[in-house]
């Protein structure tokens, strides 16, 4: 899990200082063996084992995406893309990749319920997308594609990011890594790989709303300034081509005269081609205050001018 | 002379009491010069009181807490758990033990008197369900168990804070005891400077609390009232975002240890059910918007929002309400009693705010900027809410590019309710949602590039071009 607490003995001194941004999630994983029942199928499950485990078990007909689901090494569930909702009679619509187990529970993939949130999210997931699969280097070998295939999505009712204002420049600056945000899908794996497993301390989440990005804690602005030591454990736990590798970025693209994949975005972050001195994780120099009275998010206040002063919604223009 | 806190009426503030021999007195919006008057005149003729009152009501000597006065707001009958505010000093440990606090409470009766109440407000993690289960399970976890005071963003919390900190910490020293805790976080937005500051100095003068307790100001962010956002911030991440669930706090709660997390107003109840031998059957309501001053009322739950309403005077005629808090449900109706049953049948919100919309507020514009506040606001975590915000204030936008899909709104505010991360995407589309059904004309004039309230027209004429 991302940002294991940091203030019990039993931590390495290691991750001290690590600020992965993201929430000290409480542990998921179930405390007993149970069995459940999934679409009529009883299936008998390990102490720490969730939902998913067991939809999985049985291969339903549904098909139950998962995206953001890694499930592996120490790395999630973020639970974030919420495309593997299913409803069990106890407690309603749930997310399978982070509900724990119990006995007893009785589970449908095909309920309505979570047949539509399942297929809803998933396009809410490609609305943020730049579905450029041609000229991307992950086209054929990414879980994003795979989970619109499975899902037979035709038309993503959202549709896509197309609009190339929003478009965040690749980062192209490092010599080992390419990322570019408009395919990220905020599933927090890379963050994950690079804090709990490489203990680096170079990736977080960074922002809110529609700004949420991954970003460097050392306040880089690109991945040659950021303390990336190249292990490239972030590259390999991506499910979509926002983290690739350089040399083979464009290794499953079809070939189409005039289209590639950084002119897809149009702007790039270049390598600056200054070498790099030793890579020492450098840590968040400071963190809040344990009390948390220095706390304070990274937007302004929301209050304004409010005529009832007790708030203000102006939210900006409208429409 | 005594200074108190308010007493949540603003609209009659600066107010000044005189008391004298079970009879008081009532000087609303009071100048300096005429408050000075007022108590000269009341050091020279305490009988004679009544002189120049705007209100005066007989009372038993010694009454502790604010009687009844015919003063709008304050003219609603008995406050029983706002009592406090406005008639004691609110940093006098003297005042609240005169009023029957401060007593012992067996642990036992403690939880007997919290199985049945019902958290309020949407930073309350027993939100509308009552406190019992989750005490339960808090108290069969591993780990010493904490309470967090979760003050953050509403009216009537901030208010309780700050005038009635003594009725808020009782209760939450109860609530340690009951369930063998010896710590008591209280957080509050660091917007409420007065009630982070009262609050604070009433927990120094405290008489033997049996939990330690500290008082952490948070980040004004409207998220961060989100009960798990609350123990992020408690902890200090720089960056607030909602923790995953279940499990609760009841069981891995604050640095991991099982937490209570209840408002102010929860804990106010606890301790007057705790006095008074059982739950006062009110609820704390806030009237804000298109009102002369925002007001802070104590109703029966079997009051309607209308007599709420009652309580401060509308800029105007009145159109609607949102009710709620900000995510609440957008009505025509106020004739619906403020039980959390009543009000969700009717598709609004518990959180004990209604904002008065008034004649010439348009309802499309309202509900799309309060998409707008959502899509910019939300901590970014989970993608119904993240993304499902985003499309649901273009798809209210799309309204007047002469594109309403009422049924796709209506899809994906379903699907933001049942599979959001937290409460705040939940109910995030409920304005959208009530407000088509409450307002459907509206919405298909919008489409027609009509604006029947006259605010959209530029933008809907220029799109007629
Ligand atoms: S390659 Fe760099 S960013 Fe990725 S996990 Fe390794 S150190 Fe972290
Ligand atoms: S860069 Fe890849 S691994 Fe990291 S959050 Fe985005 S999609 Fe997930
Ligand atoms: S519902 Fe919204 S605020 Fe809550 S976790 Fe999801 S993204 Fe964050
Ligand atoms: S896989 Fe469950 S929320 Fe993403």
């Amino acid at each position: 899990m991302s940002s294991e607490r940091t203030d019990t003995a039993d931590v390495p001194p290691l991750t001290e200082g690590i600020a992965p941004g993201t929430a000290t999630d409480p542990d998921v994983s179930s405390d007993e063996p149970a069995t459940v029942t999934v679409d009529g199928i009883e299936v008998s499950l390990d102490a720490g084992d969730t939902l998913l485990d067991a939809v999985e078990a049985v291969e339903p007909d549904e098909s139950v995406p998962a995206l953001c689901s890694y499930d592996r090494q120490e790395i999630g569930p973020r639970s974030e893309c919420r495309t593997c909702m299913v409803e069990t009679d106890a407690y309603g619509v749930v997310p399978a990749c982070s509900f724990p187990v119990e006995d007893g529970m009785t589970v449908s993939t095909a309920a309505e319920a979570a047949a539509e949130a399942r297929d809803v999210n998933l396009d809410l997931v490609l609305s943020d997308h730049n579905l450029r699969c041609t000229t991307c280097g992950k086209n054929g070998r990414c879980e994003l594609q795979d989970a619109a295939i499975d899902q037979e999505v035709e038309e993503p009712r959202y549709g896509v990011l197309d609009d190339r204002e929003e478009y965040e420049p690749i980062d192209d600056s490092s010599s080992f890594i390419q990322i570019d945000r408009n395919k990220c899908i905020l599933c927090n794996r890379c963050v994950e790989a690079c804090n709990d497993v490489q203990v680096e301390g170079v990736l977080r989440m960074e922002g809110s709303g529609q700004d949420t990005r991954i970003g460097f804690q050392n306040d880089a602005a690109t991945m040659e300034e950021s303390t990336c030591v190249s292990c490239g454990h972030c590259v390999t736990v991506c499910p979509t081509g926002s983290l690739v590798e350089k040399g083979i970025e464009d290794a499953t693209t079809i070939p189409i005269p005039g289209f590639t994949q950084k002119n897809s975005v149009g702007k790039t972050y270049e390598n600056s081609g200054e070498t790099k001195g030793p890579m020492t994780p450098k840590k968040r120099p400071e963190r809040p205050d344990a009390d948390g009275e220095s706390a304070t998010a990274d937007e302004g206040s929301s209050a304004g001018d409010d005529p009832g002063g007790v708030w203000s919604d102006d939210g900006g223009d409208w429409p | 002379m005594a200074a108190v806190g308010s007493t949540g009426v603003g609209a009659v503030e600066p107010l000044v009491l005189v008391t004298h021999d079970g009879r008081t007195a009532a000087h609303a919006r009071c100048t300096p010069d005429r408050a000075a008057d007022v108590v000269a005149a009341a050091a020279d003729d305490p009988d004679g009181i009544a002189d120049g009152a705007d209100a005066v009501v007989e009372h038993e000597p010694g009454r502790p807490r604010l009687p009844a006065l015919d003063l709008s707001g304050l003219d609603a009958g008995d406050r029983r758990v706002l009592g406090a505010c406005g008639w004691r000093r609110p940093t006098e440990p003297a005042d609240h033990e005169a009023a029957g606090g401060f007593a012992e409470h067996e642990a036992t009766a403690v939880r007997d008197a919290a199985a049945d109440l019902r958290g309020r407000g949407w930073g309350d993690w027993c939100r509308d369900r009552p406190l019992g289960g989750t005490w339960d399970a808090a108290r069969a976890a591993d780990g010493d168990p904490c309470v967090v005071v979760n003050g953050h963003g509403n009216p009537a919390d901030a208010l309780l804070l700050a005038s009635a900190p003594f009725e808020v910490l009782e209760g939450a020293q109860a609530a340690a005891r009951a369930v063998g805790g010896d710590r008591v976080v209280v957080y509050a937005s660091s917007d409420d400077a007065r009630a982070v500051e009262a609050v604070r100095e009433a927990a120094e003068r405290y008489p033997d609390p049996a939990a330690s307790v500290d008082v952490v100001a948070g980040p004004p962010e409207y998220r961060a009232a989100e009960p798990t956002m609350a123990l992020e911030a408690i902890e200090g991440n720089h960056r607030l975002e909602a923790r995953l669930r279940p499990p609760g706090p009841e069981k891995e709660g604050l640095h991991g240890c099982p937490t209570l997390v209840h408002t102010p107003r929860t804990l106010a109840y606890l301790a007057v059910a705790l006095r008074e031998g059982g739950p006062a059957d009110t609820r704390a309501v806030t009237v804000t918007g298109d009102v002369d001053a925002p007001a802070t009322v104590e109703l029966p739950e079997s009051e309607t929002l209308a007599a709420a309403v009652d309580a401060a005077t509308v800029d105007g005629e009145f159109k609607a309400a949102c009710v709620g808090g900000r995510f609440g449900g957008v009505t025509r109706s106020l004739d619906v009693a403020h039980a959390p049953e009543d009000l969700a049948e009717a598709g609004l919100g518990t959180e004990g705010v209604v904002q008065v919309l008034a004649e010439d507020r348009c309802i499309v514009e309202f509900v799309g900027k309060r998409a707008q506040f959502a899509s910019e606001t939300n901590c970014g975590r989970c993608v119904p809410c993240r993304e499902g915000t985003t499309q649901l204030a273009e798809r209210l936008r799309d309204v007047y590019d002469r594109n309403y899909d009422a049924a796709g709104i209506e899809e994906l505010v379903r699907v933001m309710e049942r599979s959001s991360i937290c409460a705040f995407g939940e109910d995030a589309g409920r304005p959208a949602r009530t407000a088509m059904a409450a307002f459907e004309s509206e919405f298909e004039a919008h489409a027609r590039g009509r604006c029947p309230a006259g605010r959209c027209m530029e933008t809907t004429e220029g799109i007629a071009q």
